[in-house]
């Protein structure tokens, strides 16, 4: 026969009707003739019911749900995040994942790397091309040397009328002292330099004889660079006859004419 | 309202989760029609609010797939799912104490129950006072309470869930509903 403190300790299963039938029996004979263990019981039962009444108020809850269109939310709620799981971890699994962003940089260089060559061989070729005879700048033959030419008699022509100036200057020139600010060794320096660019010109044998009379008086101005600005009456009259003995003044001017006429 | 809870198989469970795993729609709603309402009754039975429960079955079958490859044939399906709602719905409920800086302190749960069984009885729930106070039942003690009164299984059956003898069970079992009576007690009119 069990006492009352071990009944005690076992009302809680036997309201949970987890004793064995022999130990149920037991309590229940000791509860008919034991009146403060049957408080305890009563006791015991308030607590029962009431967690009893939280779980039936679960249920009636539970019976007010539509449950068809409740599992639809949550199969729809709950597919999509499921449906990106794999995605998730094929990215996890993959072993090099950290260097992602290295190896997106690595991609765009070499992308840009091969667009930028591509281009380079593209142009490179127009430029193998261009400088082929039939190149894709179409100009007809003979155009740039008569371009060429054309130039070289311009500057020829300007370079023979400062001359005839210069040499005009110097024959209306009584005295040395009387020569006006166009002879200056300045001046001529200018007219020399003007010469030398214009050397590769006349090398054409069109300009031959604008040449001939170009580099004469090339002679003749370095002559005057030199005696200049100290110059004589004596050598300023020698300078004149020169001038004069070889026609300078005439030559300039039929060449210059020939020029002008395009005849070279 | 239409009610669509069956019964699984174990076997039927297997074939279910062997589907789901390869991306089957339709069995996974058909695991969710058999086992949402016992998930709903553990919800609502511990946060004791009907959308708040809904939300955390919810929770509970979107836990259940991210977890679905771990799972193994044999195993005990149900209680693996009841386990990842108690668990859900203890955080919940944990989080939403915190946030409602609603006192953890068992000392003040008693103040409260004394208090609100003497000055307005009409006023003080009962119900949410004994869902505070299995909320702050040691978590052993809580698992047994949980596992006995809102999933209904024996105490055989919580044993071979918890991995503890039978005997525990009971003790455990005790424990938590002698802690329950105490701070209850007043309340329900009785001695403590």
């Amino acid at each position: 026969m069990k006492d009352c403190r071990q009944v005690k300790n076992e009302l809680v299963a036997y309201l949970s009707q987890e004793l064995s039938e022999g130990q149920r029996v037991e309590v229940e004979k000791h509860l008919q003739g034991c009146l403060a263990c049957q408080r305890e019981l009563e006791e015991w039962k308030k607590v029962f019911h009431l967690v009893s009444e939280v779980k039936e108020e679960a249920q009636t809850v539970a019976s007010s749900i539509d449950w068809s269109a409740e599992a639809s939310r949550i199969v729809n709620n709950t597919w999509k995040p499921i449906q990106k799981q794999p995605e998730k971890k094929r990215r996890w699994s993959f072993p090099g994942w950290r260097w992602q962003p290295l190896a997106a940089g690595l991609s765009l260089g070499l992308f840009l790397g091969a667009i930028l060559t591509y281009l380079l061989i593209t142009t490179g070729q127009v430029r193998f091309s261009s400088r082929q005879p039939d190149s894709s700048i179409n100009l007809p033959q003979g155009f740039v040397e008569k371009v060429d030419l054309e130039l070289a008699r311009k500057q020829t022509i300007g370079y023979l009328e400062t001359s005839q100036y210069l040499l005009s200057e110097l024959l209306n020139s009584q005295k040395p002292e009387n020569l006006s600010s166009l002879l200056t060794s300045e001046k001529l320096r200018e007219v020399l330099t003007e010469k030398k660019y214009l050397n590769n010109r006349l090398e054409d044998l069109r300009l031959m004889k604008a040449k001939n009379i170009c580099d004469q008086i090339e002679m003749l101005f370095l002559e005057l660079l030199q005696l200049s600005p100290q110059m004589s009456e004596a050598e300023l009259e020698k300078i004149r006859q020169l001038v004069e003995e070889k026609q300078l003044i005439l030559k300039i001017n039929l060449v210059k004419k020939e020029l002008e006429q395009g005849e070279v | 309202m239409e009610q669509k809870q069956v019964k699984l198989e174990e076997k039927e469970i297997a074939s279910l989760v062997e589907r789901i795993k390869q991306g089957d729609r339709e069995a996974f709603m058909r695991l969710v029609e058999s086992y949402q309402q016992k998930v709903f009754v553990v919800t609502y039975s511990l946060v004791r609010n009907r959308e708040d429960a809904l939300d955390l079955v919810q929770e509970t079958f979107l836990r259940l797939y991210e977890k679905i490859n771990s799972f193994r044939p044999g195993e005990n399906f149900q209680g693996w799912l009841m386990q990842i709602a108690r668990n859900l719905s203890i955080d919940f409920l944990r989080r939403q104490m915190v946030r409602k800086k609603e006192s953890l302190d068992e000392l003040d749960l008693d103040r409260e129950v004394m208090a609100g069984a003497q000055s307005d009885p009409a006023r003080f729930n009962p119900g949410q006072m004994l869902q505070k106070a299995v909320h702050l039942l040691p978590p052993r003690q809580k698992d047994v309470f949980i596992l006995h009164h809102y999933e209904e299984l024996k105490y055989e059956e919580i044993a071979r869930r918890l991995k503890i003898s039978v005997g525990t069970v009971k003790s455990l079992h005790f424990k938590a509903m002698q802690r329950l009576k105490e701070i209850l007690a007043p309340q329900l009119g009785g001695n403590q």
